[in-house]
């Protein structure tokens, strides 16, 4: 049975418009995929509890609007991220190419200790690659990122690859996890933590002073 | 003084309802309570009593601390109520109240948490008081559901705040301090848990044994070893350990010691088994044993006592009780002496009550109510009950047993009897007895007491149960004993536990998780919008444009909106774009209209003119908790002359939006750096705007009653703007007052003043000197000073007719420094009339 206490990470998907970011977070949350492009026009999240080490974890995935008349809009949101999933199309050269410029929008405006990993998605449609595996692997190498190709299409690496990173998320944390070893019922984000060090004891005693 | 009811535990301001309001005034009292049949004991509930003018009610208030200073906070601001008002207060005083008030009788939430978070002294106060106990109103708890089952027009009150809580529950599930995730996770999986367990059958062995005060003098090995296999579970219990007084007073005995281990070696010798819990209140105690194996399937082991003696309280009478739960089932075992004399059934009755009620089970999660015997999957009774056999002699009762009828003795049994009129030991089972009673012997022997009291034999100890899946396979005495004047009794039960498979439970835990995942998704707060873009075409100067973007909440819950600021912008939106309502709360299902109004004014024209802004922003709307959206503002703005500087005016020969955007944008970004030199052709002396404007009024305005002081026309000076702008039509359309207004606004609107802000200060100090003002002029660049002097010869050309158009120096002087002469920085009242000097002396006739 999952021990008693629970995390929260934020978790960020990246890449150009069309790449699939929704489609991924509706097959991993909610295991639907959509063939119709409904372009995200804002940032949206939604919740997931994952098992790892028998720890519960919390992760909130947020999906960010890809087209390029946006990106000054959503970097705003990078600073908030604990994990980032780049992603590209491997149907298209150009989404590929952007992973740059996107990486290193994500060293200007995210966090230091992010984690990112490298999503090459639509791999169901082979017959339409125009990014080869060994292109995305060596890409990813030099970044030190892992890397999955995916399908939201097919359900394939999905899992994997969201577990992967959270997995990633965890082991950075580590070290202030330790430190969060709460009693259950209670649920601290790493992310909350930062900004309200100070503020969580003195809350927690006072919520429990007014209602027992 | 604010008294709460709740439901269950309070956790949240859902679970408490506003009961009753007592004014601390005058005649308002609070007094401890202390009985003279009750000891204090320690750690007993305070009890208070409550008076007022119409109110008298005893409550409970949990032991402690806080308890403590609540009261005297309460006596501490009744004190001073009667310090400053020592005649007593008309009740009008309180009429503040009546808002709460109303909120009693219902179960408007709503504003019952207002109270709740009012302060957080009186938050402080009113958490306690939820949980105190009325005492008039002993089923608070009921009174609740009652009040609301009751009335026709009550049930929808029901069904509204039902719905409530769940939506509720959904936006709690957000908070992560009320940690009712978890709460609902364990709640989903006790009603999943057919899905993930199956039934296995262990054997539990109960004995019970009254010892009279003895110590133990043979091996127990034919009570609690006779079984052929080793049992899985022994529970054991005993009474009257020690009746010494020291046991009674000071609850320490070594009899204790004495009797665990006769126990622990009396135990089946073909098994090794793990000692779990043992509970002892002075002379009843309890022991429990498991098989090694079976050690690591106990959880959740709590014990408890209660005293039923001399004053409810004292432990000679009552009970021990020990809960466990192994694999997944809850298991309570109780032992218990009950009142003692055959004429005291009702005695034992009322005890059985007192220790289903008043022993509680403390829980690992505090947010939960503490847990009853009665509350257990499976409930094993076991003790001295002491229930006796009625209305028989004793040579009768001897006579039936010395034939073994026990079937036609344990009729005139006191416990089947009361069994049977469903009063006591409701719902619990006891099998057949094939036994002779188990009292009263001679210490020592298998005789029937022979003392002077010569008792009637009864069967005093007894073993019952209650549950499922349950089966006796055996239920005797142990009559080779002879320590005590009871006979020891067991019992072999196969009871079928409730044991985990798991791979299903952690399916079955998957998929909970998985449902409040979706339920907490489908619980963000969500709109929908009536457009993502909105193109604002062909924007003019001071012209507005309103469009309408609906908010529609198609979430499940209610929202805040609010547009928010972009990462390195002050302001949610451009300047020229008004937002209204910029923040608002939307319930499900709703709408609102908010305005997208854009209105270019003096302030943003400038800079759309030369085409360093454009009118193009993206909004952020952002719910509480929630996603963020991106609205576009998209546009095309007519560039204007109003707004364009004179330097830029005087190189354009055509009108304004005849110039193609790009020789404009030009134009206006080598003029504005002052490069004088000529880009085509030689400048105008003055801007041919300035000229039309000024041209007209002076051919047809000079004799005109008020001008400049009469306000034109709004859609007048719009055409006026779009004549001067596109050069069509000819001449300017409009009246008189409109274009002097069309003059004024186009003098405000320029990005530098007809007398540069550079020149400003100079011309506050030298308004006093005539001569200085004018070299202050001839000192301002070309244009510039053209158009200065244009317009003043115009004025003064106007002060001419001044007895048709009732203008004077001052009057022309007042309104043209406003426009001609104007600060960068706020204009203090001393400066005004500086100005207000300065222009004067251009004005005066003779000055030409
Ligand atoms: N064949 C295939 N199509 C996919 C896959 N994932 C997404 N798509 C399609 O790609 C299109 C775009 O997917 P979205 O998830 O909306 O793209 P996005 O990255 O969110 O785009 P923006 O919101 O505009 O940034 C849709 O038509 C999807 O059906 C995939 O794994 N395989
Ligand atoms: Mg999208």
């Amino acid at each position: 049975m999952a021990k008693q206490y629970d995390v929260l990470f934020k978790l960020l998907l990246l890449g150009d418009s069309g790449v699939g970011k929704t489609c991924l977070l509706c097959r991993f949350t909610d295991n639907e995929f959509h063939s119709s492009h409904i372009s995200t026009i804002g940032v949206d999240f939604k919740m997931k509890t994952l098992e790892i080490d028998g720890l519960k974890v919390r992760i909130q995935i947020w999906d960010t609007a890809g087209q390029e008349r946006y990106q000054t809009i959503t970097k705003q949101y990078y600073r908030r991220a604990q994990g980032i999933f780049l992603v590209y199309d491997i149907t298209s050269e150009r989404s590929f190419q952007h992973i740059m410029k996107w990486a290193s929008d994500v060293d200007e405006y995210a966090p230091d200790q992010v984690q990112k990993i490298l999503i090459g998605n639509k791999s169901d449609e082979d017959q339409k690659r125009q990014v080869a595996t060994e292109q995305g692997n060596k890409l990813a190498k030099t970044y030190g990122m892992d890397f999955f190709e995916t399908s939201a299409c097919t359900n394939y690496n999905i899992k994997e690859s969201f577990t992967r990173l959270t997995e990633l998320v965890l082991q950075a944390n580590k070290k202030e996890l330790d430190v969060l070893r709460v009693p259950f019922g209670e649920e601290l984000s790493v992310a909350d933590l930062e900004e309200e060090e100070h503020q969580a004891d003195v809350d927690n005693s006072s919520q429990k002073n007014c209602w027992c | 003084m604010f008294i709460f009811t709740h439901r269950r535990m309070a956790i949240t301001g859902e679970d408490v309802t506003l009961d009753d309001i007592i004014p601390v005034s005058h005649n308002f009292a609070i007094v401890e309570v202390s009985s003279p049949d009750e000891l204090a004991i320690i750690g007993a509930d305070t009890r208070v009593r409550v008076t007022d003018s119409d109110r008298d009610l005893e409550l409970r208030l949990p032991f402690g601390s806080h308890t403590r200073l609540f009261l005297s906070e309460v006596n501490r601001s009744w004190s001073e109520v009667c310090k400053k008002c020592p005649t007593e207060v008309p009740a009008s005083q309180f009429e503040w109240l009546t808002k709460y008030r109303r909120s009693t009788k219902g179960t408007s939430t709503d504003s019952l948490s207002a109270v709740l978070l009012q302060t957080p002294s009186s938050r402080k106060q009113s958490g306690k008081l939820s949980l105190a106990d009325r005492k008039g109103h002993p089923a608070s708890v009921e009174n609740n559901v009652d009040r609301r089952g009751r009335g026709e027009e009550n049930r929808d009150d029901l069904v509204r705040s039902s719905s409530y809580m769940v939506s509720n529950k959904a936006q709690m599930l957000a908070m992560p301090q009320f940690g009712l995730r978890d709460n609902l996770i364990r709640s989903e999986l006790l009603k999943k848990e057919e899905q993930y367990i199956y039934i296995k059958n262990f054997r539990f062995f109960l004995g019970t044994y009254n010892v009279n005060g003895q110590p133990p003098k043979e091996s127990l090995q034919p009570w609690l070893g006779f079984p052929s296999d080793p049992p899985d579970i022994y529970c054991v219990g005993f009474q009257e350990l020690d009746l010494s007084k020291e046991a009674f007073f000071f609850s320490d005995t070594p009899k204790e010691q004495e009797w665990m281990k006769a126990v622990l070696e009396g135990l089946h010798q073909d098994a090794k088994y793990a000692f779990v819990k043992l509970i002892r209140l002075v002379g009843i105690m309890l022991l429990f044993y498991v098989k090694n194996e079976h050690a690591e399937h106990i959880s959740e082991v709590e014990a408890e006592s209660v005293g039923t003696g001399i004053m409810g309280r004292m432990g000679n009478k009552g009970a021990v009780a020990i809960r466990f739960r192994f694999h997944n089932s809850d298991i309570c075992v109780v032992n218990s002496h009950l009142a003692a004399h055959v004429e005291e059934f009702e005695r034992r009755n009322q005890d059985f009550r007192d220790i289903c009620s008043r022993i509680m089970f403390r829980q690992k999660d505090p947010g939960l109510s503490p847990l009853t015997i009665l509350k257990h999957d499976v409930i094993l009774w076991l003790g001295d009950l002491n229930y006796r056999i009625c209305e028989l002699e004793v040579d009768e009762v001897k006579n039936l047993i010395a034939k073994k009828d026990f079937e036609t003795l344990q009729k005139f049994d006191q416990l089947r009897r009361q069994i049977k009129e469903e009063a006591v030991f409701s719902g619990f089972v006891e099998g057949e007895i094939m036994f002779q009673p188990t009292y009263k012997y001679n210490t020592g022997s298998d005789q029937w007491d022979s003392s002077e009291k010569c008792r009637v034999p009864a069967w005093c100890d007894r073993i019952l149960w209650k549950g499922k899946q349950i089966q006796q396979l055996h239920y005797q005495s142990h009559m080779t004993l002879k320590t005590s004047d009871h006979k020891p009794v067991s019992s072999l039960m196969e009871i079928g536990i409730k044991v985990v498979n798991e791979e299903k439970y952690k399916k079955t835990f998957e998929e909970i998780v998985r449902n409040l995942d979706k339920m907490e998704n489908e619980c963000i707060p969500s709109v929908s919008l009536s457009g993502r873009e909105f193109q604002f075409n062909d924007v003019k100067f001071m012209q507005e444009q309103t469009k309408i973007l609906t908010i529609y909440n198609d979430g499940q819950v209610p929202c805040q909106f609010e547009f928010i600021q972009k990462l390195d912008e002050s302001t949610f939106c451009k300047p020229w774009l008004m937002i209204s309502p910029h923040q608002g709360f939307l319930a499900q299902g709703e709408s609102v209209d908010i305005q997208l109004e854009l209105y270019v004014n003096r302030s943003t024209a400038t800079d759309l003119n030369s085409g360093r802004q454009q009118i193009e922003d993206i909004l952020v709307l952002h719910l509480d908790r929630g996603k963020d959206y991106f609205i576009s503002i998209t546009g095309n703005y007519l560039p204007s002359c109003f707004g364009t500087s004179l330097q830029t005016l005087c190189h354009l020969r055509e009108p304004i939006q005849d110039m193609p955007l790009e020789t404009l944008q030009q134009l206006i970004l080598m003029t504005s750096e002052e490069v004088s030199d000529p880009i085509t052709e030689k400048p105008l002396d003055i801007p041919k705007e300035i000229w039309m404007m000024v041209d007209h009024l002076y051919r047809n305005a000079s004799k005109q009653e008020d001008l400049f002081q009469q306000p034109g026309l709004r859609s007048e000076v719009g055409k006026i703007r779009d004549c001067l702008d596109t050069g069509t039509p000819d001449s300017l359309p409009g009246s008189n007052h409109s274009v002097a207004e069309a003059l004024l606004l186009f003098l405000d609107a320029l990005p530098e003043p007809v007398v540069c802000y550079s020149a400003y200060q100079q011309c506050l100090e030298s308004c006093s000197n005539a001569s200085q003002c004018k070299k202050v002029i001839s000192s301002l660049p070309q244009c510039h000073k053209n158009v200065f002097n244009y317009l003043t010869a115009f004025l003064r050309e106007l002060l001419k007719y001044s007895e048709y158009n009732q203008l004077d120096t001052s009057i022309l002087a007042t309104i043209f420094s406003a426009f001609l002469l104007r600060s960068s920085a706020k204009q203090e009242q001393a400066e005004r009339k500086k100005t207000w000097d300065f222009l004067t002396h251009f004005l005066i006739p003779d000055h030409s």
